[in-house]
């Protein structure tokens, strides 16, 4: 038994963190969201150029090979300075889907996707269908017609293909979509957490038997894998909000001074910064399980994103809310980054099923 | 990263099972998987059997007669017995006064008491807490006066564990009151037959006898039982505090707890129940994986410091929130207790097995947040040590 990571991962966790530092601060943060992309170009170019956008492709598709325990340490520290660089969308979402595929024309999606020059989204979320994904409306008719809506498609405004989960011949299918083709339309839209979004509607676009990238149980799997995986990252960013919640929390109450005394005297402050900090040592654990079972790939690996992805849920927002309350009025000014912790924390409980969906998941 | 135990490990954990299978003494299992209370020779047997095996002196080094187990060896030790329901070992002798011992003791001290220790000869106490004195133990006033080749000890103490069984105690007393009130306390080895001393039970909120007040009045104790030197005992009582933390997360013990729970609460078809449970389990994984994380990094030649109070506050608190999860799953059950027999009487009330124990164990377990640091005196370490304010 070892749980210490290699001293590779440790030098890939202390490269992203340089990165985040230095190149990404909470200003930076705040002109990427106001630009017109909705991500830095600058930045993206860097993944590619540092390798991180090919890091969990397969070898035979031109990555690494990295596992969960890599993504995990990658999405922890971009939890940390929330990066909103659309990763887990092309890479994670889009990019596994592709990798684990039998898909012919994966190949050059893959290397516009690890060469930045390319975005795939995944349209795996219907309005009507929270959090169950296996049986979308959205349908291709007997002529090949594609029609429906997909909803909370990230990055769906950058992305030039959409890979679509719907209903072909009966069965679970993934298709493959040109944002230009005839019949797409999209609208878009900001998360709580400052990401990008689009809503997009399918009216008889045209689908051929090449556009299809899996079918049945392999389409099935290679969806359940890949929203497993998310979850999975996900989680780890919000371990990373968790961890600097209780930082930043700790540096402002030692510098604000009131009643003649840093804040940071009071009994009752530190002990709930306590609770913070065991909370994300407790989360910190569940990942380390999490990520080891996926890595795995062990029967339980879905219970255990499950029982990670609850206690984030919970814990997560309301480490962010404690951080909020500790940091007193300036807690709630959008110009402070502690806020924005919040806003991340809610976001990710929302997606992918949040605390008590994954509570139920866990116990069945 | 490899979460799993070696070859080895997985060997001594095999042998564990073993001994849990062929030799834990049959009529103290018999009572503890019905939840009854034991008796001072079910206690005795059950640290001989074992003492016979060679297991008493699971956390000595081997040079005083110890198993000089690995840090993975100890967590499995642990970890089986408490998944086995084995009743929890007595600390006072063979992990909170025999390293006292073997640390700052001298020779003479070693070779007498050490190995009764080992052999379960001589039941221990611990004589630390007093009326006045609880988290700020330094405050304690137990004086003890020198007189010729004596001390001659006066005061008492309070919530003494056992002590209506106990052979012997270890205290703390107050040698000097001139200087800071750390300084000027010594650490004295007892014998509790000696004519003074005074045991008057406490009776706990379960009805239950565990714990006493000690009253010391003119006791005469040999200066030969003072331990290392007068006026240092505040250093000896910390590094003795260092040691009780072994096993304070109760890992195997809740898992055997969770793993009756869910048998319990699977006929009650309460959905709100279900929920609590599966959020226990969570926190319970959450626990293991905790000291899974730290025992990895002891095992790397690390120093994990005041995080390991973590174990102690989230390990208790989930102790207790299993107790009163079973408390919920007797439903109106709860009100029989403590039924016919009365408190302490291992008569059952009328209900379910599981609702006989439970209002028992709940109100038992209380004092987990308590003792060992209370919890807010953990927190208040992990404030000054982990988080610098």
């Amino acid at each position: 038994m070892n749980l210490s990571y290699t001293e590779e991962q440790v030098m890939l966790r202390e490269q992203i963190q340089k990165f985040c530092e230095t190149e990404y601060d909470f200003y930076k943060r705040e002109e990427v969201v106001k630009s017109e992309n909705d991500f830095d170009a600058n930045a993206w170019s860097l993944f590619a150029e540092q390798g991180w956008l090919s890091m969990p492709f397969s070898e035979e598709s031109g990555g690494f090979g990295f596992g969960p325990i890599e993504l995990s340490i990658l999405f922890e520290e971009f939890g940390k300075s929330l990066v909103i660089e659309p990763y887990l969308s092309n890479v994670v979402l889009a990019g596994s889907v592709l990798d684990k595929s039998n898909f012919e024309g994966k190949v050059d999606l893959i290397e516009g996707i690890c060469s930045g020059s390319m975005h795939v989204s995944l349209a795996y979320a219907e309005a009507a269908h929270s959090y169950e994904y296996l049986k979308p409306d959205t349908n291709v008719s007997d002529d090949n017609k594609l029609n429906g809506t997909k909803t909370l498609v990230l990055n769906g405004k950058n992305a030039s293909k959409v890979i679509v989960s719907c209903v072909r011949n009966g069965e679970l299918s993934l298709v493959l979509v040109d944002k230009t083709a005839e019949g797409v339309s999209f609208n878009t839209f900001r998360t709580i957490d400052e990401k990008t979004c689009a809503e997009f509607t399918f009216e008889n676009v045209s689908i051929q038997d090449s556009d299809v990238i899996a079918s049945g149980d392999e389409a099935k799997n290679l969806l359940t894998e890949t929203i497993n995986l998310a979850t999975l990252c996900i989680s780890a960013e919000a371990v990373g909000c968790m961890v600097s919640c209780y930082n930043k929390t700790v540096q402002y109450t030692k510098e604000r001074e009131q009643f003649d005394q840093p804040i940071s005297n009071f009994q009752v402050l530190q002990h709930r910064m306590v609770d913070m900090f065991i909370d994300s040592e407790l989360a910190k654990s569940l990942l380390f399980k999490a990520m080891l079972e996926v890595d795995a790939d062990s029967e339980d690996k879905f219970k255990h994103v499950s029982a990670l992805k609850a206690h984030v849920g919970k814990f997560g927002k309301l480490s962010a809310q404690n951080a909020v309350q500790l940091h007193g009025g300036m807690g709630v000014s959008e110009e402070m980054m502690i806020g924005h912790y919040l806003k991340k924390m809610v976001a990710i409980d929302a997606m992918f099923g949040n605390a008590d969906y994954h509570l139920k998941s866990f116990s069945k | 990263m490899d979460i799993n135990f070696s070859k080895e490990d997985l060997a001594f954990r095999d042998e564990l099972r073993e001994w849990l299978a062929n030799d834990y003494p049959k009529h103290v299992k018999d009572k503890m998987d019905k939840g009854e209370h034991l008796t001072r020779q079910d206690m005795v047997d059950y640290h001989k059997a074992l003492s016979s095996k060679g297991w008493m002196g699971y956390n000595w080094p081997v040079e005083y007669g110890g198993t000089g187990w690995s840090a993975t060896q100890l967590y499995l030790f642990n970890k089986e017995f408490g998944m086995a329901g084995c009743p929890p070992l007595l600390a006072f002798g063979v992990s909170m006064v025999a390293p006292v011992i073997w640390t700052f003791g001298n020779e003479e001290q070693k070779k007498r008491f050490l190995p009764d220790i080992l052999d379960f000869n001589t039941w221990w106490c611990q004589g630390y807490s007093e009326p006045g004195s609880g988290s700020d133990l330094a405050s304690l006033k137990t004086k003890a006066v020198k007189e010729g080749d004596h001390y001659v000890v006066n005061g008492s103490k309070t919530w003494t564990t056992l002590a209506q069984n106990a052979d012997w105690i270890f205290l703390l007393v107050r040698t000097d009151s001139t200087g800071k009130k750390q300084e000027g306390i010594s650490f004295l080895l007892v014998d509790m037959k000696t004519p003074g001393i005074e045991v008057k039970p406490i009776i706990t909120i379960d009805g239950d006898h565990e714990v006493n007040s000690v009253f010391f009045t003119d006791v005469k104790v040999p200066v030969e039982n003072l331990v290392g030197e007068e006026g240092k005992g505040w250093t000896y009582a910390k590094f003795l505090l260092a040691h009780e933390r072994f096993g304070i997360a109760a890992v195997g013990a809740s898992m055997r707890a969770l793993n009756e729970l869910k048998e319990v609460v699977a006929e009650l078809n309460n959905s709100d129940l279900d929920k609590k449970v599966a959020e226990m389990e969570i926190a319970i994984s959450a626990l293991e994986m905790t000291e899974l994380r730290l025992l990895s990094d002891l095992e790397n030649g690390g120093h994990p410091g005041a995080e390991s109070s973590i174990l102690k506050i989230k390990g208790t608190e989930i102790q207790q929130g299993l107790t009163e999860l079973f408390v919920e799953a007797a439903g109106e059950y709860a009100l029989m207790y403590p039924g016919a027999g009365g408190y302490g009487s291992n008569d059952k009330p009328s209900g379910p097995e599981h609702a006989a124990v439970s209002l028992e164990k709940f109100l038992n377990f209380r004092k987990t947040s308590i003792y060992g640091g209370s919890n807010e005196i953990q927190k208040n370490i992990i404030s000054k040590f982990v988080l610098g304010v």
